[in-house]
């Protein structure tokens, strides 16, 4: 077992050092080296500090993603309540919308919300028809609604599972002692979940921040960290990459930062209560009651109506820019005239990506649970390293590691896979660990004691016990490999465009119908399989994502 | 001090009746156990006391208050959870102080009585302690004094023992006696261990499907089942099928397994089906005394420290077990016969199902 569990870390960690560790080193590299000459400087890191422009960038990012964390909370924390403790009709139904926008590409949603209030939005052009003008959602209102409308499941999910792992005798207790049901909550239930809604908050906040597709649709002329580095290093006519390689080692630095700040609050505090029984529904007259189904309802409703609204939107036919009132699929016809191959292309990098990251994860997720060493701490912490570098610095260190040298990857599908891969492994990890620790380690102590080699037991009785599991994992792989943008912008070449790259483009020109069809189609893409495994995807995986 | 009167309770969940029409009287300061197979009741008539589960019909009284309509929270029990439920988010000492602070008690005064109480339970010093710090028997001992220090009304124990190793249930169930009577509580106390039971209580109530069966101190509870079912509950009887013969104005004879057994009193009339309940202990090894015997075959014999166990056949085979102490001196072999001795009022005879 020893010796499975040492080739499984070493080969881990030798991958992730070459595509991962490699790959931002040379970033790091690239902020302090002379742009021409190649000679070491601070001055890069200098330059920011003093020009107003990328000052207001960092500070527009960082704004941007505390609102959206607060905003999150604040409509994540009550939802989650409601969802552990009240009878509401139609829970399962709801449980599952819920998980919706995690998995539905968010500049998707940004995209919709400028079909609707842009401006020659759908509801902007009809309530200036009938002369109510509303303000602009361009800029940081806009970006704050998307995030919050996407992102709030990021905190839903590990809340949700925090109320119902509190077993039902602590909040008895209690009340047994004189606590009112408000009393208790406040000081028991809150308390306790805490560090779910840190984890939550902190996810939030990271993928805010990193989140490239939002800005990138909605910022119009403001800056933002994530675009701004993209621009600088692949812009046609400001390129600076020494600047976008200073940035990016601030956007980490901040990512890290939050990071370690979480940890450092967690490592004090672990509330593990196992619930034998899980707390009973409160009871509500039949007024809240309503009220609670209300609210819970229209948060789900309101964060999916973006997406809907896209669907139809897409059957409609475009004038130019202009929406007429005219059924038809001519967007989806000229969405694939051009040619098949993004669509294809979107479905195959993604199968690829999702089968090697499964395959590449659960060993990993394995060992990282149930051999736990020095080698393996390292490999636990590196292989969440991705989570915190945003898919567009990730894809510049490829993009500088691997475009001469011995091994040469550029322009080809395999730096894609990669990157997806890369930026997707910690998920895998997580949620194999979490299936393995799940499971009862005298299973294959069992069977190593009955003679089976501990590798033969991984393949033969590990494997098809986590298999249900893991297809859940590959499946939500899957889905967000397909409707990746911050990586795939970067490294796309002519032959391996993706649908992603088609809406991006489509929404920068003036292809309007042609970005609707080309959401739609990821939008289905996404929430088709998503809907089909719903059953097989238990609540552990959608809080590991 | 708190008297607790319970009338007519009942509880229903789907068709199950949990607690049907039950009736109790319990004494000021009595140490009450409700005793009883998983599925009894007794755990749900304990969470209808503490105001978890609501009462269908019927009424609780604490003294002359009846409390079964107020909230959980203001009915002034402090319950002894089977898991603890210790918060995990406060320290020990602020475990304790959590029901004097709901109660709105001065600061000063919390932490002296959380101290006072953190002694009484032998954790001095511990209060500052995160509850994870804490073993299985330390968490227990967090609880009590957590549902002491508000100096309840009534102290309930939910089966508070069952997660504890077998020394340390022995040894916390003397503690939890002498802190009762110290302070001088009235407790109810769910437990299925007929051992602890007998223990522990100054009286014990005997559930069976939401009913009781018998209500009585320990040793009469012991020594005079009332039921089959509380014969067999209470200690490991041996139960002998039999039919009644015809009384002799001081015992009565029942022939059962092959033989014949005496029964002090008229327990049926003649020709009856009758259930004897035969206690190991009840049987001596024949050693030429007087009074009824009977014949039987030694199959096996345990060795148990302070006591023997032999098992043994009567003569249609029914296997039936002998309670023997260990200092006497055994020398029959396996298979060969056992005169067993034994005196006709310790055998009790139920009417047969």
């Amino acid at each position: 077992m020893k010796r499975f569990a040492a080739i499984v870390t070493l080969a881990a960690l030798v991958l992730l050092a070459v595509f991962l560790l490699y790959p931002l080193a040379l970033v790091l590299d690239a902020s302090i080296r002379i742009d021409g000459t190649g000679g070491l400087t601070l001055g890069n890191y200098a330059a920011i500090v003093k020009s107003r422009y990328y000052l207001g960038s960092i500070g527009n990012s960082l704004l941007c993603a505390a609102l959206a964390t607060a905003f999150t909370c604040a409509i994540g924390i009550p939802l989650a309540f409601c969802l552990a403790r009240i009878d509401i009709p139609g829970r399962a139904l709801l449980l599952t919308l819920a998980s919706l926008p995690l998995v539905l590409p968010s500049f998707v949603g940004a995209y919709a919300l400028v079909l609707l209030f842009g401006h020659a939005g759908v509801v902007t052009s009809a309530l200036r028809g009938i002369g109510i003008p509303i303000g602009s959602i361009y800029g940081l209102p806009g970006i704050v609604i998307v995030f919050t409308l996407t992102l709030y499941p990021y905190v839903v999910m590990p809340v949700l599972a925090g109320f119902q792992a509190v077993d039902a005798s602590i909040e008895e207790a209690g009340r047994n002692l004189g606590g009112s049901r408000p009393y208790v909550i406040r000081t028991v239930l809150l308390p306790i979940v805490i560090p779910a809604i840190l984890a939550g908050g902190l996810l939030v906040f990271i993928e805010a921040l990193e989140n490239f597709g939002v800005p990138a649709v909605l910022a119009e002329d403001r800056p933002f960290l994530a675009v701004d580095i993209f621009k600088l290093f692949a812009g046609e006519s400001d390129a600076n990459p020494a600047a976008a390689g200073a940035l990016s080692v601030l956007l980490i630095a901040c990512t890290a930062l939050a990071l370690l700040a979480q940890r450092h609050y967690l490592g004090k505090r672990r509330f593990s209560t196992n619930a034998r029984s899980a707390p009973t529904k409160l009871p509500l007259t039949p007024g809240l009651r309503l009220v609670a189904a209300i609210v819970s309802w229209g948060i789900v409703i309101a964060s999916l109506l973006p997406f809907a609204a896209v669907l139809m939107v897409s059957v409609l036919h475009f004038n130019g820019p202009v929406l007429t009132w005219e059924l038809g699929l001519g967007n989806y016809a000229t969405l694939l005239s051009g040619s098949y191959r993004p669509l294809l292309n979107t479905l195959t990098l993604a199968s690829i990506a999702a089968v090697a990251t499964m395959l590449i994860g659960a060993p990993i997720g394995y060992v990282v649970a149930r051999h736990r060493s020095r080698l393996s701490g390292l490999l636990d912490f590196v292989g969440m390293m991705p989570f915190a570098v945003s898919g567009t610095i990730l894809a510049i260190g490829l993009i500088i590691a691997f475009n001469s040298g011995a091994l040469i990857l550029t322009g080809g599908w395999l730096i894609l896979v990669i990157a997806y891969v890369v930026r997707k492994l910690p998920f895998a990890i997580r949620s194999a660990s979490a299936i393995v620790h799940q499971l009862d380690p005298s299973l294959e102590e069992a069977s190593i004691n009955l003679g089976v080699s501990p590798s033969k037991t991984f393949a033969t009785l590990t494997v098809p016990l986590m298999a249900s599991g893991l297809v859940g994992g590959l499946v939500l792989v899957w889905i967000t490999a397909a409707s990746e943008l911050s990586a795939t912008i970067v490294l796309y070449a002519s032959g391996w465009v993706t649908t992603t790259v088609v809406m991006y483009h489509a929404i920068e020109g003036t292809g309007a119908g042609l970005a609707a069809a080309a959401a739609a189609v990821l939008i289905l893409v996404t929430a088709i399989p998503l809907l089909l495994i719903n059953r097989r995807i238990s609540k552990h995986e959608t809080t590991a994502i | 001090m708190t008297r607790i009167r319970i009338e007519s309770l009942t509880r229903t969940f789907g068709t199950v009746r949990a607690v049907n029409d039950i009736s109790l009287d319990i004494g000021h300061g009595e140490l009450f156990t409700l005793l009883g197979p998983s599925g009894c009741g007794k755990t749900t008539l304990l969470r209808m006391i503490a105001g978890f589960v609501d009462v269908e019909s019927g009424s609780i009284s604490f003294d002359d208050r009846r409390i079964d309509a107020l909230p959980a929270h203001r009915r002034d029990t402090g319950m002894v959870f089977q898991n603890y439920a210790i918060f995990p988010n406060h320290t020990v000492a602020e475990n304790v102080a959590y029901g004097l602070k709901a109660r709105k008690v001065l600061a000063a005064e919390i932490a002296s009585r959380v101290d006072k109480a953190l002694e009484r339970v032998r954790l001095a010093g511990y209060g500052p302690r995160s509850p994870h710090q804490l073993s299985g028997g330390q968490l227990q001992r967090v609880a009590i004094a957590r549902a002491l220090v508000i100096e309840p009304a009534v102290l309930l124990f939910d089966e508070p023992l069952s997660n504890l190793d077998a020394q340390l249930r022995t040894e916390m169930r003397i503690e939890i006696r002498q802190l009762q009577r110290a302070l001088g509580l009235t407790a109810i106390y769910v437990t299925h261990d007929q051992e602890e039971a007998l223990a522990i209580s100054d009286r014990i109530a005997v559930l069976r499907h939401g009913k009781i069966e018998q209500v009585d101190a320990p040793e009469r509870i012991y020594r005079m089942p009332q039921t089959a079912f509380v014969a067999e509950f209470l200690g490991s009887t041996n139960m002998v099928p039999g039919i009644a013969g015809a009384f002799d104005g001081r015992n009565t004879p029942v022939a059962a397994a092959g033989t014949a057994f005496s029964v002090r009193g008229e327990v049926a009339s003649p020709g009856a089906p009758v259930l004897l309940s035969v206690r190991p202990e009840a049987l001596r090894l024949g050693d030429g005394s007087d009074g009824p015997l009977v014949q039987a075959r030694l199959a096996l014999r345990e060795f148990l420290g302070p006591m023997q166990r032999l098992h043994a056949t009567l003569p249609d085979g029914t296997r039936i077990r002998i309670a023997a102490l260990g200092g006497q001196m055994i020398d029959v072999l396996p298979g060969a016969p056992l005169t067993l001795a034994y005196d006709p009022a310790q055998i009790t005879a139920y009417p047969a199902p």
